[in-house]
């Protein structure tokens, strides 16, 4: 078993493609989407075989040592502790590595396509390779800093790609957004590595979940973990990044903001979950935040018409989901989510792409409409995926998400209300699902004629990922996750089931609602309403840090500034100018003058220590 | 004992003889007399070596002595040198005069 492959390939790809990338803008001979796009998304196959290789020979490990360790090189010592580049392969971070490997590749596959008229596709395709090793890095690492190298990896990653377009200072905008509020959830994880750090004495997992600390102690270090996990997977408070960052191509929205690095909160929570659930608090704060993400970002995503905030809101809600099934102790049952729903997520996301392709860069749903038959591919996969959310058996959202209904209900941590809001959170995924499937495909068409004369499915490079992942979306969930068999219907009781019936007829009434309502849309709708600003968080964002920090800062500026800073200088200044106004007396210029002072001074030591004059003056 | 020299005598001399050198360098305006003066200096310190030498028994205060001397001669050499020089481009061998380090 050798892991360094896995995680090279990707390394490499990156480098090949950077120097590719370096060397045209010197010689200004734009490298071909073909080639860059080529040794990219051959990197990832690669890695994906080794990922496969390496699931496999796990799982020829017996069931409870599942684990391996593979020790790169040494790479710092702290007072008392060494940690190591080590990588750690065990069921959970072997999931992950397939489904970012596997996803990633389709998707880098697909971007060929998709950027073959960008100007610098290698630079793109860098970035790319650059995130798939951050991310292998993130949960392939066996410590806290490992991970967190990972994981400010995969941020910088985003932050490049999404302000990839740079020539437009509002994608720039919304990278910097990402960034920033990245930063702010990565506090948590810093103190939380502190914390280990002080009151565990290492910073390996396995030692981290092997120590028992005080209560007060574990339910600080889950919710410090947690608070990271709402930056990165954008939940309540900071999940405002996520919609914004649809800035970037729709592919990196597909692999970042749908199917990887948004999952690496629920990554963190699973791989930490001895910590999580050995504190009800923290499971209950998880679980409450998880619901209110989940149902708050399914009312927002109602009501927007650009359709890749639409998936983005429904990603933010999905990723609710998933954490409520880490918040009512039933990991992985969030990680079997995680699975599922970057396969049907990533396929509506690159369908998406591929409508946006199509129609020459519109994005608003009400100028869409009819592409049924115009594009009968992406229809298709794009049903698959829809299906897929909206959980109707047999695709694969049905297993994942209606374990996470159950779970919230049965499991000792779950309760009704927690239930009743996951139950209209999936009632509105389903409604604003099908609004977006109605208005995109099935509509009147309320295209420009223009625009619709030249609607053409795209080519077979971009088509091939979506038939991939839409075949995907309807298996995917079959076999319930590859580390963890047979889960659902342990679960299902009778009440088990009657749940899930409920469910699929919610989900039905909600799309047939849905499909009433935009079936015969014919004219662009306005909608101006609380909801399509997002509950105007942002707005309350910008005015109350962005502003508070301005006023704060002006106000440093004038207080501080003036008063402290210029008053120091000025004092400075006096004291230097009086000190030379009185040593300027000795400079007289007469070289006797100089020599009479060195005799007095030459006489006053030896006074000093001959006559014992200082014997008077002790100190 | 009487009649001969007692070092401590030569030490007093050749303190009265140093106090005059410095006491010359300090106040003579004229760079001739200060270079004088240093040279003053430097024989007293030469009449102390010699007066310890004989104090201690010692040869090695006379052996300084004549190299005091050798330097002092090279001394006074640069020295006069440098005041001629001086008295060329400045027309002055008058501290009171030169006092361009001000400047």
């Amino acid at each position: 078993m050798n892991l360094s492959y896995l995680i090279l390939l990707p390394l490499f790809g990156f480098l090949i493609n950077g120097v590719l990338y370096l060397r045209s803008t010197r010689n200004s001979k734009k490298v071909s989407a073909e080639l860059s796009g080529g040794i990219a998304t051959v990197a990832m196959l690669l890695s994906f075989a080794a990922a496969l290789y390496n699931f496999f020979l796990l799982r020829q490990l017996p069931a409870e040592g599942q684990l391996f360790d593979q020790m790169l090189f040494p790479w710092f010592k702290l007072a008392g502790m060494s940690v190591d580049f080590t990588l750690r392969l065990d069921p959970l971070s072997s999931v992950f590595c397939l489904v970012i490997t596997g996803v990633g590749s389709l998707i880098h596959l697909y971007s060929i396509g998709y950027m073959h008229h960008d100007a610098a596709p290698a630079k793109y395709f860098a970035y790319l390779n650059l995130f798939c090793f951050m991310m292998l890095n993130l949960v392939l690492g066996a410590t806290m800093p490992h991970v967190f190298f990972g994981w400010e990896g995969v941020g910088l990653a985003s932050y490049l790609l999404i302000g990839y377009w740079y020539h437009d200072p509002e994608k720039v905008g919304a990278g910097m957004k990402a960034f920033v509020m990245n930063r702010i959830g990565d506090i948590g994880f810093l103190v939380a590595m502190f914390i280990a750090y002080k009151f565990v004495g290492s910073l390996d997992f396995i030692q981290i979940a092997n120590t028992p600390l005080n209560p007060e102690m574990t339910t600080t270090l889950g919710l410090l973990v947690f608070f990271a996990c709402t930056g990165k997977s954008a939940q309540i408070p900071l999940f405002t990044w996520l919609p914004d960052a649809m800035a970037g191509p729709t592919p990196v929205s597909a692999l970042i903001h749908a199917a990887t690095m948004v999952t690496s909160g629920i990554y963190l929570l699973a791989r930490m979950h001895t910590t999580i659930e050995a504190s009800a608090t923290t499971l209950s704060v998880i679980a409450a935040v998880g619901a209110c993400t989940a149902f708050i970002s399914a009312v927002i995503a109602c009501a927007q018409t650009d359709i890749k905030k639409i998936l983005a809101y429904s990603t933010v809600s999905q990723l609710g989901f998933m954490f409520v099934a880490c918040g009512v102790g039933f990991t992985i049952a969030g990680v079997f989510h995680v699975m599922t729903h970057a396969f049907f997520k990533a396929l509506m996301f690159l369908g998406a792409g591929s409508v946006i392709h199509a129609l020459h860069e519109e994005q608003d749903v009400f100028k869409m409409g009819g592409l049924r038959k115009k594009l009968p591919i992406t229809f298709w996969t794009f049903v698959a995926g829809w299906a897929a959310i909206l959980g109707l058996p047999p695709f694969s959202g049905f297993f994942s998400k209606d374990e996470i209904l159950i779970q919230s209900l049965q499991s000792p941590h779950g309760s009704m209300p927690l239930f009743l809001v996951m139950m209209a959170a999936a009632f509105l995924t389903a409604f604003y699902m099908t609004r977006l499937l109605v208005l995109v495909f099935l509509s009147p068409s309320r295209m420009g004629q223009g625009v619709e004369k030249s609607v053409h499915e795209s080519p077979l490079v971009m088509t091939l990922p979506l038939m991939v992942l839409g075949v995907a979306s309807v298996v995917g969930g079959w076999f319930g996750l590859p580390i963890h068999e047979a889960h659902v219907e342990e679960a299902a009781g009778s009440s088990g089931r009657f749940i899930m019936l409920a469910s699929v007829a919610l989900a039905l009434v909600a799309a047939f609602i849905a499909y009433k309502k935009y079936g015969k849309t014919t004219k662009v709708e306005q909608v101006n309403d609380i909801a399509r600003e997002g509950f105007k968080i942002d707005a309350f964002y910008l005015s109350f840090f962005g502003n508070g920090t301005k006023n704060v800062a002006r106000w440093m500026g004038n207080l501080i500034e003036q008063q402290v800073i210029q008053r120091m200088i000025r004092w400075t200044v006096a004291i230097v100018d009086l000190s030379g106004n009185l040593l300027k007396v000795a400079q007289v210029g007469s070289s006797q003058a100089y020599l009479m002072m060195m005799f007095l001074a030459i006489f006053a030591v030896l006074a000093w220590f001959l006559f014992g004059v200082g014997q008077y003056a002790k100190f | 004992m009487n009649g001969e020299i007692q070092p401590m005598m030569m030490v007093v001399v050749a303190l009265i003889v140093f106090g005059i050198g410095l006491f010359g360098l300090l106040i003579r305006k004229n760079l001739l007399i200060m270079l004088m003066c240093i040279e003053l200096m430097l024989n007293s310190v030469n009449l102390c070596f010699v007066a310890f030498s004989k104090m201690h028994q010692s040869v090695l205060g006379d052996l300084t002595v004549l190299f005091v001397m050798t330097v002092a001669a090279a001394e006074s050499a640069v020295g006069l040198g440098l005041v001629i020089a001086m008295f060329r481009t400045l027309k002055s061998v008058d501290t009171d005069q030169i006092q361009i380090l001000r400047d």
